[in-house]
């Protein structure tokens, strides 16, 4: 069956969290909650969580217009139209009865076939669906969410043993295909796989940082990179999660895990995390928490607990000798180092990953699935079993025995063998038997990381490499330091322009880092300015242009195809492409004025030219000129790619992936279909108006400044792209090609990279990563 | 014969005219230097160091210091000479006038101290390094220990050292072993052998207050736990007066190759007692303070035994007759024509004055940034006088002090193998000269500074405080076809210094030794560009003649800066190249095949 309609019954954070992100691929939603006693709008509840939707940080919506698709309801009035919604996802107070009671009432409206599932981390399906229907209980699961629903990638996917295969398929597609989660098949066990690992790992850490007496820094920078773990660490995480809700998911477990459960050794609060969650330090949502910010003193200093005082002092950054990168990097190294750091981390590393191990096959067989469910739901950077291997099993299993650690039988087993292997270019793991087992991508889903481990590049420099992912498509894959785009990623765009016509069929501009790229490396030009080193400065800028332009123009067709931040100079790469398939978590923008600039490898160029000859623009150049100059002079990034095409940084026509992994897949398939007929575009001659328009943006610049929201220098650069945009010397008459709008850029750049106050604002954003307002 | 001639007709031009002195307009103890003023004082600097300091020079040179009993015998006359020029107050010209001193600017002191250096540097050594350890004090030091010890350090009633060196340990300062014990005083008691101690011991003033760098115990390894002490030769009593012996000894004194009347000392400290100076472990902070003025004023001992090797040689080549002029008689009268009118002497001759003249005014300019860095009331002025002068300061020491070891050595060649003649003087100021690469940073070492940490500092933002100034007066003056020959070269050989700047900056991100293989080469290129950049300001203000100099002085700053540009600037075209061969070929050998 395919999900059409969907009804979310709670709406809370959870509920309302999830509505969004199935409204954010396009489909309609029902949002049910409780009338509170006494309420003259019955749907108070859900309509006040659709207006906290449209505020919360970071954004639940993938665009305002989003909350459109969601419709607020009551369990009182609204229960009838539940017999129209393919999927009822139920996400109420974790209460047995009260569940049961609501299922009971679902039962009797949803219409037959119909799918209903339950949000619940901590109630075992078994329970949730005792006493039920038949057709209920063949119809339910429980797919869990983790927090926020829009941005963690995990879902949990439990099924009874009386659920349908195809309801389950049906939840899986949908919530991979449209929801871009990713799936992972646990057993009815507490706390699933992620919780369960989770928990314990978080408790094991904060009792073992107040046993060697760490710091809660010393503690996080350990558990931090050097475990592969999100710098926030585990207590940072905890701050994030909320402290207040560790309480609750020790009682679960110590009430649903057997007395012979490990879990129960590490399930005890210590009196000072008692005590914090008692004053409201329960993480940020609170006062503070294991960390806090004073700013007391009108400065914001940054505070962490004492864990046995239980006092707030400045912040001291972490400075332990296992934290010296030789020994930090280096996994064994660092859990045989013997100071705290190296204790504290072999401590907490035995405990979790014996545990882990142990909970083979009690909580799944596969375990491949329960690194992934590690990975996506907590962001491990590697699963319990990819840190085994890092570690070696045998040298692993060695130092558990001379620390007189039981050794789980899974890891006995794996003795003499790694959990996971390449062979034939295949990515193998072990299965319960000891055999190892393929492990296969899904259908419609192409990594990169897989094609690289199985050919060598067709081209390949420091920065960027190009390779034949199939089907005459080629993909060019940066690799620079976070991708900026320098002279040698040009360079190989201009290889790959030379290449494919005779070749390939296709190009795709597709990476598998955090950010598509995050801008040109402008450390390269700061020098040269800091030189005096004009020409070649204009050198940069002109091969910038000359390359995009050329890619522009070449007689395939080209596909960009970002995830995470495409900025500035990648943002103006994907411009210059004939279409783009994005990733919907794609933040599009040209921020060039934060460093004193303006887009100047056609990036201020194109803005103009897709505004100019918008459809839908009213009558006259200015308000496409307006309107450009405002999406440029105030650096707007796109919050998504949805909000992306209404800044026409990308195309109605442009795709929209939802699943990072399928990405490539669906780009290389739109590059396909433009390959068959495909045409070099044209470029349009646009007429400007020249001094008088300049005259009116700066006009609006001018009141800006005089408020102090803009700074005199804001004014400058807001200048010369108005210099740009209007066409300079000019008047409606005449037409402007792509060249010409080209040299207006590098004349605005060239003025505006002379600046001391713009050197001033790309030294300070190397050096800070925050932009200066100067 | 050596001779001393003061060049003060150029000082005067550079003070008067060439530096804009402008951003300093408001600093009052500066508001008296008129040139009225100035020049009165480097006429008398001329004077004293012509008739007191210069007899002493080859006499110093020749008697050396003897060491007898732990007590140091300076050669005869330095006694007197110091006496005279202390009580005259020449040492203590920046010092501040509320210990004693004058408080006049860098670029008047460092014009009068290339005069005494050049008549003695073996003299100028006892008076240069109170200043050094004055300004750590001043700077770094608690009230009481200023109160207590400046006044008699800026008359010159003491002098100072500088201890920093030790048998193991020259250039890495962390692996320091003398160690200070605290003591419930507050005072600390130091241990350890120091070596090379320019003035450790001598026999010039009652007591020597001596800086000492050391390790308390406890403190950090390396360069991080080192602590600056102050520990005088003899102890002071309540009242400031002399009292209990330090135990400071001197045990021996080195026998050098040159500036032989400047006692170089070994020193034993032990269980001497030391005040603390500035914050603990934080001793090579203040070192690093005083490294720029040093520096500099090193830079300038280069200059000034360049020119003082230049007088002597012009004086030669006029007054020698030997052989004719190849393009027929000049001297008919005579047996012979001067040497002066060959023209592989006037190579000699006119590279020596071309490069001295460029020095000095590379050293004058770059002492007034320093004076601005200190005194300008525009916070933002003082900070890029400052990255300027951190920038250029290890361009000013090591090519100034090339200058002077190249110089020095062309005078002894203009002299032909009367050069070679110890009576005839010249030599002793090759054998002086050298000692300036290797002290306060080898040369090598400042090509290091400069390439490591000078230019990636804010991704090469200092770069940008020299850079920008070149480039705009490129621009300005390059259709000016009275100043083309000065501009068209300088444009060029900028070029080849950007080229090189940005070749660095990458390859030295990817490979570490690129930029180590090019910095000497480096630093060469940009402190001829630097020179360049002088001569041709100094030609665009005597083509315009608005200043008070005469028609002939400006007529010969022209056509000396033509042979600079013509002659001299050319090796930046083989150091570019040099630069840009990269490191493969430095490298390529095995340890073991050497």
């Amino acid at each position: 069956m395919k999900i059409e309609t969907v009804a979310v019954i709670g709406a809370g954070v959870m509920g309302s969290g999830i509505a969004a992100q199935i409204a954010n691929a396009g489909k309609k939603v029902l949002l049910l909650d409780i009338v509170p006693e006494g309420a003259s709008n019955k749907n108070i509840i859900a309509q006040s969580a659709i207006q906290k939707l449209l505020k919360v940080k970071p954004a639940a919506l993938m665009h305002k217009r989003n909350a459109k698709l969601i419709t607020a309801g009551n369990l009182e009035d609204n229960l009838n139209n539940l017999a129209n919604v393919d999927w009822i996802i139920e996400v109420i107070v974790e209460r047995l009865d009260i569940k049961q009671s609501l299922y009971k009432k679902i039962d009797a409206v949803r219409k037959p076939g119909s799918i209903v599932s339950s949000n619940t981390s901590t109630l075992p399906l078994a329970d949730l669906t005792a006493g039920l229907s038949k057709e209920f209980s063949q119809d339910f699961l429980i797919t869990h969410f983790f927090n926020p629903p829009r941005y963690m990638r995990l879902l949990e996917v439990v099924q009874g043993p009386n659920t349908r295969q195809d309801a389950v398929d049906s939840i899986a597609d949908f919530c991979d295909l449209e929801l871009g989660k990713g799936i992972v098949n646990c057993n009815d066990t507490p706390g699933f796989i992620a919780n369960r690992i989770g928990a314990y790992w978080m408790q094991t850490a904060m009792l073992e940082t107040l046993r060697l007496g760490l710091t809660v820094d010393e503690a996080d920078a350990i558990c931090g990179r050097p475990m592969g773990i999100p710098k926030t660490g585990v207590f940072g995480l905890m701050d994030l999660v909320g402290i207040d809700l560790m309480p609750h998911i020790l009682a679960s477990m110590v009430h649903s895990l057997p007395k012979s459960d490990a879990f129960h050794e590490q399930a005890v609060m210590p009196d000072v995390v008692t005590n914090m969650i008692k004053a409201g330090y329960t993480g940020r949502k609170g006062k503070g928490g294991f960390y806090r910010l004073n700013k007391s003193s009108g400065k914001k200093i940054k505070e962490s607990v004492n864990l046995t005082t239980g006092d707030y002092a400045t912040s001291q950054k972490a400075r332990l000798k296992s934290l010296k990168p030789a020994i930090a990097k280096d996994l064994r190294k660092l859990v045989s180092f013997d100071d705290k750091g190296g204790q504290f981390a072999w401590s907490v590393l035995a405990k979790t990953l014996t545990y882990s191990a142990g909970l083979i096959p009690e909580i799944g067989n596969n375990i491949e699935a329960i690194d992934r469910a590690m990975k996506l739901g907590y962001n491990w950077k590697y699963g319990p079993f990819e840190l085994i291997d890092k570690l070696g099993v045998d040298w692993f299993v060695e130092k558990l025995e001379a620390d007189n650690i039981t050794i789980p039988p899974l890891l006995a087993s794996a003795k003499g063998k790694s959990f996971y292997r390449f062979k034939d270019n295949q990515r193998q793991c072990l299965n319960l038997n000891g055999e190892y087992e393929t492990l296969l991508r899904g259908d419609g889903v192409i990594l990169l990381e897989d094609i690289k481990r199985n050919q060598q590049p067709v081209k390949s420099n420091a920065s960027a490499s190009l390779w034949d992912i199939g089907d005459g498509v080629l993909c060019l894959e940066f690799h620079s330091k976070m991708n900026s785009i320098d002279p040698d990623i040009l360079t190989m765009v201009g290889k790959a322009i030379k290449i494919i016509p005779n070749n390939y069929k296709a190009l795709v501009l597709y990476n598998e880092a955090e950010n598509y790229s995050v801008g040109a490396n402008i450390g390269l030009a700061l020098f040269a300015a800091n030189v005096a080193a004009w020409p070649q400065i204009e050198d940069m800028v002109k091969s910038g242009q000359d390359t995009y332009k050329a890619l522009k123009h070449a007689p395939f067709p080209v596909v960009g195809a970002p995830s995470g931040m495409a900025l500035g100079g990648g943002c103006e790469s994907l411009l210059h492409c004939d279409a783009i398939q994005a990733h919907a978590e794609s933040y599009i923008g040209l921020v060039e004025v934060g460093v004193g600039l303006i887009p100047g490898w056609g990036g201020s160029k194109e803005m103009l030219t897709r505004w100019m000859t918008n459809r839908k623009r009213p009558q006259g150049p200015m308000p496409a000129i307006s309107k450009a100059f405002e999406l440029i002079s105030t650096a707007t990034v796109s919050t998504s790619a949805a909000e992306a095409k209404g800044h026409l940084f990308m195309a109605a026509t442009d795709g929209i992936t939802m699943n990072r992994e399928r990405l490539l897949f669906d780009a290389k398939t739109k590059a396909l279909e433009l390959s068959m007929d495909y045409h070099t575009p044209e470029t349009p001659e646009i007429s400007l108006p020249g001094a008088t328009a300049r005259t009116a943006l700066n006009l609006a610049v001018t009141g800006f400044v005089q408020s102090g929201k803009a700074t005199e220098y804001d004014g400058v650069i807001a200048d010369q792209l108005a210099l740009i945009l209007s066409g300079d010397d000019t008047d409606i008459a005449e037409l402007h090609s792509e060249d010409d709008l080209l040299t207006l850029e590098r004349k605005a750049f060239m003025a505006l990279i002379k600046q001391n106050s713009t050197l001033d604002r790309v030294q300070h954003m190397l050096e800070t990563g925050k932009p200066l307002r100067n | 014969m050596a001779l001393f001639k003061a060049p003060l007709e150029d000082i005067k031009y550079l003070t008067n005219e060439f530096i804009d002195t402008s951003k300093l307009s408001d600093v009052p103890t500066f508001s008296d230097m008129t040139p009225d003023l100035t020049d009165a004082i480097y006429d008398e600097a001329a004077n004293i160091t012509a008739n007191l300091l210069f007899p002493l020079n080859r006499t110093g040179d020749e008697q050396g210091c003897t060491l007898i009993d732990g007590a140091v015998t300076t050669p005869d006359g330095f006694k007197e000479a110091y006496k005279e020029m202390t009580s005259g107050g020449w040492g203590s010209f920046t010092c501040d006038p509320e210990f004693g001193g004058q408080g006049l600017p860098h670029y008047i002191a460092n014009s009068v101290d290339e005069m005494v250096v050049s008549g003695n540097i073996s003299f100028s050594i006892y008076m240069g390094l109170t200043i050094g350890a004055y300004n750590a004090i001043h700077k770094f030091g608690a009230e009481e220990l200023k109160q207590q010890y400046l006044p008699n350090m800026v008359s010159g009633k003491w002098s100072g050292t500088m201890c920093l060196t030790e048998p193991q340990c020259g250039t890495d300062l962390g692996l320091i072993r003398s160690n200070a014990i605290p003591q419930e005083d507050g005072s600390y008691q130091i241990t350890g052998s120091k070596i090379f101690i320019s003035a450790g011991e001598h026999d010039l003033t009652e007591n020597i207050i001596h800086l000492v760098l050391a390790r308390t115990p406890g403190a950090p390894e390396g360069i991080k736990g080192i602590s600056l002490f102050l520990v005088p030769k003899i102890n002071l009593n309540k009242d400031g007066s002399l009292g209990s012996d330090n135990n400071v000894v001197c045990s021996g004194i080195e026998h050098k190759m040159g500036i032989k009347a400047s006692a170089t000392c070994a020193m034993e400290f032990e269980n001497s007692t030391g005040y603390l100076i500035g914050d603990l472990n934080k001793g090579m902070k203040a070192m690093f303070v005083m490294m720029n003025s040093a520096r500099i004023h090193v830079g300038i001992q280069g200059l000034a035994l360049a020119h003082a090797s230049y007088s002597s040689a012009v004086d030669y080549a006029k007054e020698r007759l030997q052989g004719r002029s190849i393009t027929g008689t000049k001297q008919p009268d005579k047996p012979a024509d001067s040497l002066i009118v060959h023209p592989d002497i006037r190579r000699m001759l006119m590279t020596m004055k071309s490069y001295t003249e460029g020095s000095r005014a590379l050293s004058t300019w770059l002492s007034l940034q320093l004076d601005i860095s200190h005194h300008a009331s525009d916070k933002h002025v003082r900070k890029e006088a400052d990255e300027l002068i951190s920038l250029l300061t290890p361009v000013l020491k090591a090519f100034l002090t090339d200058i002077g070891e190249e110089v020095t050595s062309l005078g002894i060649q203009v002299y032909g193998g009367h050069g070679y003649i110890r009576e005839n003087g010249v030599e002793q100021y090759l054998r002086d000269a050298r000692i300036c690469q290797l002290y306060e940073g080898a040369n090598g070492i400042q090509a290091l500074d400069l390439v490591g940490r000078k230019l990636p500092t804010h991704l090469g933002r200092s770069l940008r405080h020299f850079f920008h100034p070149v480039s705009n007066f490129i621009e300005k003056n390059q259709s000016n076809p009275e100043l083309a020959p000065f501009v068209l070269p300088l444009a060029k050989s900028f070029g080849r210094l950007q080229n090189a700047t940005l070749f660095i900056a990458q390859k030295g991100l990817s490979n570490p030794d690129e930029a180590g293989a090019a910095s000497t080469d480096y630093l060469r290129l940009m402190g001829l560009v630097a020179m360049a950049y002088m001569w041709a300001q100094m030609a665009e203000q005597a083509h315009a003649k608005t200043g008070n100099m005469t028609e002939t002085f400006y007529n010969n700053k022209i056509k000396t800066g033509l042979f600079f540009m013509q002659k001299v600037l050319p090796q930046t075209s083989s150091l570019l190249s040099t630069i840009m061969a990269g490191s493969t070929s430095l490298m390529a050998l095995d340890a073991d095949q050497f």
